[in-house]
C-alpha cells in the first residue's frame, strides 16, 4: 500500500486536508494551479460570523 | 499557514495534474510544474526584482483593481514566498525586446529566463480533490451593467476595497472617483516639470515669471529668449490650471456612502444556476457590517428575495447587522440598474412589501455573484476519471458526500457544491480521514470483502 497522498487544490479545503493528512504521518503532495496557495479565502478581508481576519 | 513548513507536505505550486493511472492504493500521477522563471529554492522573496521591474500590469490577486509588475508575488503573504515572472507581459519574453533588470538586481541569483516546465511523477494511494469554485460572470446579466457601469462591482472586488492590504487600503470609493484620483500624480508631475522649466529663465534674468509675463504682454522684453520664456510660461499656466481644477474635483470626492448589495446574481435564477450559492447572503451581511464599521455615516441596503442565514450564529449575525449596524433589508429582486450623469448607479426595483416600483440612487452597487464549478474542473474530472453532476460540480451520492465515482478519489469543499468556510474545513477533515482509511489499508480490505 502506497502511503503517499495527492491533494489537488490549495484553497482552504485543500490546505486543511493536507495538514490533517500530514499530521497523521502520511506524505502529502499538494498541487496548486496558481503561484501561491490560499485560494479564494486569501482574498477575503474578514470572515463571518465573527469578523475574524481571514489570513 | 503551516503548509509551507510541514515536513510531510510537499508543495507543488504553479502546477497542474496531467494524467492519472492505476487504481485505489496505487495511483500513478503525472504533474506538470509550470515554469516560474524564478528558482523557488533560491528566491528569498525580498521583492527587489518587482521594485525595479519596468513593466506594470494589472494585479490578479486584487482582481485587476490594483497594479502589479511582470515579476510578481501573487499576494504579500503568499506561500511559497517565491516570485513568478508572467511571460505574457515580461519584456524579456516579447520578440525582439530585452530587459533583464530583475536578474541583475536579484542577489540570490534566482531569476532564470530559460527555466522550462517540469514533469513530476508521483505514486500515491489516494487522491483528495479540493479545486474550489469560480464566480459567476455578472456580464451575463446585462441589466445590472457590470463591466459597463463603472460603479457596479462584485462582492469579491468589494472585499478587496475593504481590506487594509487592498488597492484602496480599506477606504471605499466609487470606481469613477478612484480613476480621477489616480490621474492626480501625473498631472502634478507635469505641472512641476513646467514650473522647473521656468527656473532657468528666472535665474538668468533675475526676474519672477509672473512679473516678466506682465511686461512681455505690454510689448517689452522681446528677445528670442524672452519669446521662449513666454511660451514656457503659457505651458506652465495651462498645467497649473489643469492641476487646480483636478485638485478641486478631488477635494470634492467623498467615500462611497450609499451602498446597495444585490443578492442571487446568477444563483436561484433559472437562466443560469438554479441552485442557491449558500454563502452569499452572509457574505453580503459581513461586507455591509464591515463597511458600516469603516464609515458610520454609510447607508447600506441589501436587496434579496430572502436572507438565508443557516449556520451557527448566522441568524444572530443577520439581526446584529439590522439592529446594531443599521443595514436595511429590502425584499426585492432588482430589475435594472441605470446611472445618472455623474455615473451614480440608480436601482430600479419593486418593493414587494409596499407593492411599489421604486428607484434608489446609490454610490456603489455590490453584486453577490454565484458560486460555480471552477473552469478547469471538467477537464480534471476527465483526467481523474470521475463524474460531474448536472451543474458541473464533482458528483457524489446523497449519503456519501465525500466519495467520487472512483474508489480512492475523494472530494471536499466547493468542488462538491457551494459551501462556506466552516463547512469546507469540516468536509476537508472528513475527506482527509477517508483518504487515511485507504492509505492504512482498511478501505481496500472493505472493498475487497
Amino acid at each position: 500500500m502506497n502511503r503517499d497522498v495527492l491533494v489537488i487544490g490549495g484553497g482552504i479545503a485543500g490546505i486543511q486536508a493536507s495538514l490533517d493528512l500530514g499530521e497523521m504521518g502520511f506524505q502529502v503532495h499538494l498541487v496548486e494551479r496558481l503561484p501561491s496557495i490560499g485560494g479564494k479565502m486569501a482574498q477575503l478581508d474578514k470572515t463571518f460570523p465573527t469578523n475574524d481576519c481571514a489570513l | 499557514m503551516d503548509v509551507g513548513r510541514h515536513p510531510n507536505i510537499r508543495l507543488l505550486a504553479y502546477s497542474e495534474v496531467e494524467k492519472v493511472e492505476g487504481e485505489v492504493g496505487d495511483f500513478r500521477v503525472t504533474v506538470r510544474k509550470k515554469a516560474r522563471y524564478v528558482d523557488e529554492s533560491k528566491c528569498t522573496g525580498c521583492g527587489a526584482c518587482a521594485e525595479k521591474c519596468p513593466t506594470v500590469t494589472s494585479d490578479a490577486y486584487n482582481l485587476g483593481l490594483g497594479k502589479a509588475k511582470a515579476i510578481y508575488k501573487y499576494f504579500a503573504q503568499g506561500i511559497p514566498s517565491a516570485y513568478t515572472i508572467d511571460p505574457t507581459v515580461c519584456r524579456n519574453f516579447q520578440p525582439g525586446k530585452k530587459c533583464g533588470v530583475c536578474s541583475k538586481v536579484c542577489q540570490a541569483g534566482a531569476v532564470d529566463y530559460k527555466m522550462e516546465e517540469k514533469i513530476v511523477e508521483l505514486e500515491v494511494g489516494a487522491i483528495v480533490v479540493a479545486t474550489g469554485y469560480d464566480l459567476f460572470d455578472a456580464r451575463k446579466i446585462p441589466e445590472y451593467g457590470y463591466g459597463r457601469l463603472p460603479n457596479v462591482v462584485t462582492a469579491l472586488e468589494f472585499e478587496r476595497f475593504l481590506s487594509a492590504s487592498g488597492p484602496t487600503h480599506g477606504h471605499v470609493y466609487r470606481l469613477t472617483d478612484l480613476a480621477v484620483m489616480e490621474t492626480l500624480p501625473e498631472v502634478k508631475k507635469n505641472q512641476q516639470k513646467a514650473a522647473k522649466g521656468l527656473e532657468r529663465y528666472e535665474k538668468h534674468f533675475a526676474l519672477a515669471s509672473d512679473a516678466f509675463y506682465t511686461q512681455y504682454e505690454t510689448g517689452e522684453l522681446q528677445d528670442d529668449d524672452h519669446h521662449k520664456w513666454a511660451e514656457q510660461y503659457k505651458v506652465y499656466r495651462v498645467a497649473t490650471e489643469k492641476l487646480e481644477a483636478l485638485q478641486a474635483k478631488v477635494d470634492r470626492i467623498h467615500g462611497a456612502h450609499r451602498l446597495a448589495f444585490i443578492q442571487c446574481v446568477g444563483s436561484r435564477d433559472i437562466r443560469f444556476n438554479k441552485y442557491c450559492s449558500g454563502f452569499c447572503c452572509m457574505h453580503a451581511i459581513k461586507e455591509a457590517i464591515i463597511g458600516l464599521e469603516h464609515d458610520r455615516e454609510a447607508e447600506v441596503y441589501i436587496f434579496g428575495m430572502d436572507i438565508r442565514a443557516v449556520g451557527k450564529n448566522f441568524e444572530e449575525y443577520r439581526n446584529r447587522g439590522a439592529n446594531e449596524a443599521g443595514i436595511k433589508f429590502i425584499r426585492s429582486r432588482v430589475a435594472e440598474i441605470i446611472e445618472d450623469k455623474d455615473h451614480g448607479p440608480i436601482l430600479v426595483y419593486e418593493d414587494t412589501k409596499e407593492r411599489q416600483v421604486r428607484q434608489l440612487p446609490v454610490d456603489l452597487v455590490i453584486l453577490a455573484t454565484a458560486c460555480q464549478p471552477s473552469e478547469g474542473v471538467t477537464k480534471l474530472a476527465d483526467t481523474l476519471g470521475i463524474q460531474t453532476n448536472e451543474f458541473g460540480f464533482i458528483d457524489t451520492a446523497s449519503y456519501l458526500p465525500l466519495d467520487t465515482s472512483r474508489p480512492g478519489v475523494f472530494v471536499c469543499g466547493c468542488a462538491q457544491s457551494p459551501m462556506d468556510i466552516p463547512e469546507s474545513v469540516a468536509q476537508a477533515s472528513s475527506a482527509a480521514a477517508m483518504a487515511a482509511q485507504v492509505l492504512s489499508g482498511s478501505e481496500t480490505e472493505r472493498l475487497a470483502s
